[in-house]
């Protein structure tokens, strides 16, 4: 959904067209009707529709306070030993395809921990 | 873009220690760019100032907000609720912000917990630069792009001073001298013939000598439908 919004005071009169200074709203009249355009990466949301609009028609509100929009949502790879997340699945197996070997899901402590437990083993292993 | 610094926390701390319940009121613009005073760094504020032991007695109360714009007198007025109970604002805004609130506030007290200093551009990430004094008439045409009333110590208009040394201000702190800077790039830009004009004495009226500077755009000035609650 849009972020610039009208209310039904709107009629289509495109004061807030003509007056934007970011050239942020358009307007297609097409099959006798008329469809009014809002294109937020021009919008300087400078409130200046808001201001000229002769029926208080829009509703400012929503390009001040917005709704979070998904962007991407990634299956991740845990820590195997305390569940911290490390990285993308993806990511994993980029790497791995890279490394030309499997990796282990570790965060920094735990690899360092495990680590240090393989050399005691491999010392205690060798007397 | 308007860049700003935060004030001493200590000064803050005595600005508004009186007070039962302080609004922390973060802008969404310049400030909010160049890491001073967005929503981010008023929550962080909110956060600094509860710390008991910056106080003798009981610590004020804080509500943190943000608003995109300070400086637009109706939509503060219509869209930032004050929250109930509040007897001060903390604005992390430029001053442009701080009298926009004072004014629509009134008569609520609007403290500034920046100091505004200066218009200028980051040329990397994490550093801002002063680039521009508003000086009202622009010469930047003939000093290749290069400001010397903001970027030269002196404000000097027909070449350096003798206190630029290998193409750095005898000030220090590593800043360019800006007409070594200035001289280079007309060169570059094979307009050294701009360097040879003399530039006669600058009107300092349009930048702000005359008394307050005041923009009115025809057409747009008397459009607004909205109520001006405090107009004088």
């Amino acid at each position: 959904m849009s972020y610039f919004r009208v209310n039904n005071n709107c009629n289509g009169c495109l004061a807030c067209v003509e007056n934007c200074p970011a050239a942020a709203l358009d307007f297609v009249d097409q099959n006798n009707g008329r469809t009014l355009k809002h294109n937020m990466t021009k919008c300087a949301r400078c409130g200046q529709c808001w201001r000229v609009c002769p029926q208080s028609a829009i509703e400012f509100q929503h390009l001040l306070v917005g709704e979070w929009d998904d962007v991407i949502t990634l299956d991740l790879i845990h820590c195997r030993v305390c569940g911290e997340p490390l990285y993308s699945a993806a990511y994993l197996q980029k790497m791995e395809s890279q490394l030309d070997s499997a990796g282990e899901a570790l965060c920094p402590k735990h690899r360092q921990s495990d680590a240090a437990s393989k050399l005691l083993h491999s010392k205690s292993g060798a007397k | 873009m308007i860049v700003g610094d935060l004030k001493p926390l200590e000064e803050i701390v005595s600005a508004i220690k009186d007070f039962k319940q302080v609004l922390v009121l973060g802008c969404g613009s310049c400030v909010t760019v160049c890491l001073s005073g967005g929503e981010k760094e008023a929550k962080q504020l909110g956060r600094d100032l509860s710390q008991i032991r910056l106080y003798q007695g009981p610590p004020p109360k804080f509500v943190v907000g943000s608003i995109l714009r300070q400086c637009e007198k109706d939509l503060v007025n219509e869209y930032q609720e004050i929250p109930s109970g509040t007897d001060a604002v903390l604005s992390l805004a430029c001053g442009a912000g701080v009298q926009t609130l004072a004014d629509a506030y009134e008569p609520l007290p609007v403290i500034p917990a920046l100091n505004t200093t200066f218009l200028g551009a980051s040329d990397k990430p994490g550093t801002w630069t002063e680039k521009c004094k508003g000086c009202g008439d622009c010469i930047l045409i003939h000093t290749g792009g290069i400001c010397p009333i903001a970027r030269c110590a002196k404000s000097l208009f027909n070449g350096p001073c003798g206190g630029s040394k290998g193409g750095y201000c005898e000030v220090g702190q590593g800043t360019p001298c800006a007409w070594t800077q200035i001289v280079a790039r007309l060169k570059k830009m094979d307009k050294l013939h701009c360097y040879e004009e003399i530039r006669t004495t600058k009107n300092w009226k349009p930048g702000g000598a005359a008394g307050v500077r005041r923009r009115v755009r025809t057409g747009l000035a008397d459009s607004s439908n909205k109520s001006e609650p405090n107009k004088i």
